[in-house]
Parts: C-alpha cells; sequence; structure tokens
C-alpha cells in the first residue's frame, strides 16, 4: 500500500542553508544578468565566431532535463510502470522547476532582453525558436494541468499524463532541431540529432530524478527502499544503452559520407576531443554504465548515486559539446582552400568562458533548486515513506 | 450615453491635435518615390576576383565610413560588414586568390528563416534587412548564417565625430550586417565598396539589378562564368564571383 503524500518538514538549519546557498547562487546570477546588461556581451567569452555561450549550455541542458524530469511521471502514468506512481507528483514539479530555471537563463542571455516578449508579437512559424516557445509554454501548462490533476481531479490524470508525454518528445526533438535544421554548420546538421536530445533527455533527467530523490529521503531522514533506486537504475542502463547506440549511428552515417571526412575527423581529434571522449562517450555512456553494470557498485544505492552524477555531467557536456565544437569548427565556405582574413575567416573559434557567463548559467540552477527546495516543503509531492506496491520484485539486477 | 463636459474638451482637444499633427508628419516623411522599394528589382553583385588585389582594402574602409561601423580593437568581437578573405588552395596548386566577403542577400535566407521575431527580413526588391528595433539579440540567425556576414555589436560603440546621418546609430545587444547600402540605392546611388572599388581599386565589383536584361550586371552574368558560395546550400545568394 502507497504511504500518504506529505510535505516535507523543512525546519532544519541543513535546509534552510540549501534555501540560502541556492537563492544566494540565483541572486549572484541576476548580478550576472545585470553586468552584462549594462556592459553587454563584451564582458563574455562570446564573440563572433561563438556566438552562444556557457549560459546557453546551462538553460539548453537544464530544458532538455526538464522534459526527462517527466519520466517518472510517463513510466507510471503512460506505460503503466506502478512502483513509479509515487513519484509523479515529484516529477511533474520537477520538470516545471527545471523549465523556469532553463527558460529564465536563455532569457537573460539575449541581447536584448528588454524586448523578450516580442517573439509572442511577431511570430515567425518557420523558426525553430518560435516553435520552441509554443512548445515550453505548452509543455509548462501540461505539467502544471498534470500535477492539478493529481491532485484534485484523478479522473484526468490518464489524459494529461499521455498528453505530456508526447509532448516532451516533440519538445526535446524542437530543443535539438534547434541545431540539428542548421544546413550551414556541418557539425549540427543531422535528423538524428534531435533523437539524440530525447535519448539524453531519458538519461539525464532519470539521473537527475533519481540524486534528488536519494538526497531528500536521506536528508528528511525517510525511508526510500533500496528496491525503488535499482528499478530507477534499470531503467537508467536501458536508456544509456539508447544514447550510446544513437552516439554510434550518427558517427557511422556521417563517416559512411567522404564530405564528412574532415569535420568528423576534427571533432574525433581537434581541441574540442577531448570534451567529445571523456564528456559525451565518458559522461553520457561509459563511465555511467560500468558502474551500473559492476556486480558490487551497481547493486548499492552509492553506485548508483555516483552513476547518475556522472550522467548529469554528462549530459551538460553533450550539450556543451555540440553547441561549442558547432560552432568553433569553421565554415568551409570554399571547399579545397585554406581561408584566412581579418575576421579569423578559416581558424578554429577560440572560446573561453568568463565568469560573468557561469554565474549567469549556475543562477538558473540555483533558482530551480531554490523552487524545488518551496515545492517540497510547501506542496505534498512526495510520499512519506516510499516502498515498493506490495508484490512488487525487481525484474532483474546487474 | 451622456458626456460631461470635461470629457468632451478632452476629446474634442485630441481630434484638434490630430488634425493639426497629421499634415505635418506627412510633411516630415520622405517622398514615397524615394523610399519604396520595387518588387520588378532583384539587386546582385558581381565581383571579378582576377581584379582583386590583396592590398586593396578600399571597400572595406569605404563600407566602415559610410556605415559607421566601428572598431574595437578586439578581432573576435569586430564587427564586420563586409572583409578581404584570402584564399590558398590546400593542395598548393592553382594561384591564391583575394577577395571580399559580405552578405549575400540570399533568396532563400535562412538568417530570415530562423529569426522568431521577423526582425530579419526580405524587402520587395530582395534586400535582406534586419530591425533593429525588433531584434532581441537571440543571435540564431548567426548561427544560420553559413557566410560568417553577421556581427553582434559586442559593446558601447564609440562616439564618432564623422558619423554618417543616413545611417542609424547602431544598438548593443543586437545583430547587423551588410545592407547593400539600402539608403544609397533607395536615392539612386550605389553601395559604398562598389564606388570604392570603381574609384580607388580596379573596379572589379560591378553591382544592378538582374531583373533588367539591360543591366550592365545581367548582360555580365550572362557572359562569364561565375559561382555562388556554397550554392549545394540552396539558399540563391545574389553576390556571384568570377574568377574562382
Amino acid at each position: 500500500m502507497l504511504s500518504e503524500f506529505s510535505a516535507i518538514q523543512g525546519r532544519s538549519s541543513g535546509y534552510w542553508k540549501l534555501v540560502a546557498l541556492s537563492s544566494g547562487v540565483f541572486l549572484l546570477g541576476l548580478g550576472a544578468f545585470l553586468a552584462i546588461e549594462v556592459r553587454g556581451h563584451g564582458i563574455t567569452g562570446m564573440n563572433n565566431q561563438v556566438v552562444w555561450g556557457l549560459p546557453h549550455v546551462f538553460a539548453i541542458t537544464l530544458l532538455v532535463m526538464a522534459s526527462g524530469a517527466l519520466n517518472l511521471g510517463s513510466m507510471s502514468t503512460v506505460f503503466a510502470t506502478i512502483q513509479f506512481k509515487q513519484f509523479t507528483r515529484f516529477s511533474a514539479f520537477l520538470s516545471i522547476v527545471l523549465l523556469i530555471g532553463g527558460l529564465t537563463v536563455l532569457l537573460l542571455d539575449l541581447g536584448r532582453p528588454d524586448r523578450m516578449l516580442l517573439p509572442m508579437l511577431y511570430m515567425n512559424f518557420r523558426s525553430m525558436f518560435t516553435w520552441n516557445v509554443f512548445l515550453y509554454s505548452g509543455f509548462m501548462i501540461l505539467c502544471l494541468l498534470y500535477l492539478w490533476s493529481m491532485f484534485e481531479y484523478k479522473q484526468f490524470t490518464k489524459v494529461v499524463g499521455s498528453t505530456a508525454f508526447a509532448w516532451r518528445v516533440i519538445l526535446t526533438t524542437g530543443t535539438g532541431s534547434i541545431f540539428g535544421v542548421i544546413h550551414a554548420r556541418d557539425v549540427f546538421y543531422s535528423a538524428i540529432t534531435g533523437p539524440m536530445f530525447v535519448a539524453v533527455s531519458l538519461t539525464s533527467g532519470t539521473a537527475l530524478s533519481t540524486l534528488l530523490l536519494v538526497g531528500t529521503y536521506q536528508q528528511t531522514k525517510r525511508h526510500l527502499d533500496d528496491k525503488l533506486v535499482f528499478g530507477l537504475r534499470n531503467a537508467l542502463i536501458f536508456f544509456t544503452l539508447l544514447v550510446g547506440y544513437l552516439f554510434v549511428v550518427e558517427k557511422f552515417t556521417k563517416f559512411y559520407s567522404p564530405a564528412f571526412y574532415e569535420v568528423e575527423t576534427w571533432l574525433l581529434t581537434g581541441p574540442w576531443a577531448w570534451l567529445y571522449w571523456l564528456g559525451v562517450w565518458g559522461g553520457c555512456v561509459i563511465f555511467p554504465l560500468v558502474i551500473l553494470f559492476h556486480k558490487r557498485l551497481g547493486n548499492t544505492v552509492k553506485g548508483v548515486f555516483i552513476a547518475s552524477i556522472i550522467t548529469v555531467v554528462g549530459a551538460f557536456a553533450f550539450v556543451g559539446h555540440n553547441l561549442l565544437a558547432g560552432q568553433a569548427y569553421p565554415f568551409d565556405m570554399f571547399p579545397g582552400y585554406q581561408l584566412s582574413s581579418v575576421f579569423l575567416d578559416g581558424q578554429d573559434a577560440h572560446y573561453l568562458p568568463s565568469v560573468v557567463e557561469l554565474v549567469l548559467g549556475l543562477g538558473g540552477i540555483g533558482l530551480s533548486a531554490l523552487l524545488f527546495l518551496l515545492g517540497i516543503r510547501f506542496f505534498r509531492l512526495l510520499p512519506a515513506k516510499a516502498v515498493p506496491p506490495p508484490g512488487w520484485e525487481l525484474p532483474w539486477s546487474p | 450615453m451622456t458626456m460631461d463636459r470635461r470629457s468632451v474638451l478632452g476629446l474634442g482637444g485630441m481630434l484638434a491635435a490630430g488634425v493639426l499633427l497629421a499634415p505635418g508628419l506627412r510633411l516630415v516623411a520622405a517622398p514615397e518615390e524615394a523610399t519604396e522599394a520595387s518588387d520588378k528589382r532583384r539587386w546582385a553583385m558581381l565581383i571579378d576576383t582576377n581584379q582583386c588585389d590583396p592590398s586593396c582594402t578600399s571597400c572595406m574602409k569605404a563600407c566602415r565610413v559610410e556605415n559607421n561601423v566601428p572598431l574595437f580593437g578586439d578581432p573576435k568581437r569586430d564587427i564586420h560588414w563586409i572583409r578581404k578573405v584570402e584564399l590558398r588552395p590546400k593542395d598548393g596548386k592553382g594561384p591564391d586568390r583575394s577577395l571580399p566577403m559580405l552578405c549575400n542577400h540570399c533568396e532563400n535566407p535562412p538568417c530570415v528563416h530562423v529569426c522568431p521575431t521577423q526582425a530579419s527580413f526580405i524587402r520587395k526588391d530582395g534586400l535582406v534587412l534586419i530591425d533593429m528595433h525588433r531584434c532581441i539579440g537571440c543571435r540564431y540567425c548567426m548561427i544560420a548564417c553559413p557566410y560568417k556576414a553577421r556581427s553582434l555589436v559586442y559593446n558601447e560603440p564609440p562616439e564618432s565625430a564623422s558619423h554618417n546621418r543616413k545611417v542609424p546609430r547602431r544598438a548593443m545587444g543586437v545583430v547587423e550586417k551588410c545592407t547593400f547600402c539600402v539608403h544609397r540605392l533607395d536615392e539612386g546611388g550605389q553601395p559604398a565598396c562598389v564606388e570604392a572599388c570603381s574609384n580607388e581599386g580596379k573596379g572589379g565589383m560591378l553591382f544592378g539589378d538582374v531583373n533588367d536584361p539591360n543591366s550592365a550586371i545581367s548582360q555580365k552574368l550572362h557572359q562569364v562564368l561565375s559561382t555562388t558560395i556554397r550554392p549545394d546550400l540552396g539558399l540563391k545568394p545574389r553576390v556571384h564571383y568570377q574568377g574562382i
């Protein structure tokens, strides 16, 4: 029998320290935004070659994870994975707070944030950005309705939850397609970029949910059954294998065409190769799988926790590599020629993020964290005691 | 419905002000013929790279003066509406080339396709322009342009005594690029770079209306072998190159 939902007490000094920390980080992020607003993007590391920098990496990763955070809800509502039903409220709420954090950073990094409402007034339906405005706002509304239905109108949960599931797949495909549709950039342009973003949202969302569940239950000294964590581990394993599969397919397809030899060789051996091998392959696929399949580590909550941290870091690396390496690779405007100019044509673009960008990006995480902390204190989002339903057994373990 | 005296006076005052101001606004508006773009025209450029001297930068200098394009002293963030690009064959075979690169004012411009606010737009005569008041500085157009033709204004532009008042002051945080000197075209002139190339260089830049079969550019495009940059992208650029 599932236990009653209850908000955490939130009276401990540890809780308030976390609230103060996340508030502080968010306020610092606002300070960074004001500094950029007053002095211009000249104080960032961005330039006319790398026009989207660290704030975009933070923003897009948060948005990818926002979609993935709905995993537990979707698994329960759409795929009848009953052991996770007790986490559906948490799942929908986490999606909302991550979405808010990501969108805030995205908007505050605009060159003219004072005009942020203009995309609502002058829409260009050919732009992926315009589609994403609808996809993000629609997803937010659906998550709120999903949450509301779980609290008040349970008869609508299935419909709203299923719609939210379909929406999140389209949403993350849309996020990936911001890059995937850009024909001019050899690194970005691929039909599989969108699905790769969806797969990474599945891993990172599951990993972040695991981290927050384990952390919250441990810190509040409430009971979270290990079997549930291992159930999440199993899901994480399959999602990670899916990510690895798509990475291989993408590279295989690109390497099959001689037209892509140069750019692909550059990606695997060039200045951003460290991030590709260590962050993208290591963080998104290899390290988590090694831990999760390990006989001893994979069967401990600690091991799953560590693998989840690496997966979340891997998601940042995946987005960062796509974004930064994709812009750093020089345009091949005249195939067969080496280019040079005062505008740095033909050169690998250099990008060194500034502290102010880092702080702006972290500000988004601070905002999401703050909203999450307040949410679990004021709403009944989590069961007082998280145990598997009677008769449910873990199907398999590595 | 009844109206009190104050409302009647207010409405009457507004009506009077409107009647008085409307002709005034019309008086300060530019003549229609000069500003109205014609959809019968299609501006294009042909650059003969054989005529382009690597040491000549007259097109770049003229553009900076004409359009008040500042230099910030930071190559990574300097704004370039037009730049000279040096080409060296990777296999060492064939001559080096030098040519100017600028916005190609494509027929299918990816910058316009991705702009979420329609700040980047195509004018009736095919010019790809930016509404500086609508640009939110999202930089998606810079990501999408394969010619690296756009720059973000990263810093507050310095005050200049020789400011050309026909070109609006630029604002920090928005994206900008070559306009083919739209203000000159609307007055019947030529882009500043073309004029400078003709006066100070070897006259390797030809500009005109390709919809006019009698224009010099139309005739030359029929006579010589020319190409565009990355024709494989299907953008149909309007800057043509001869000699590469």
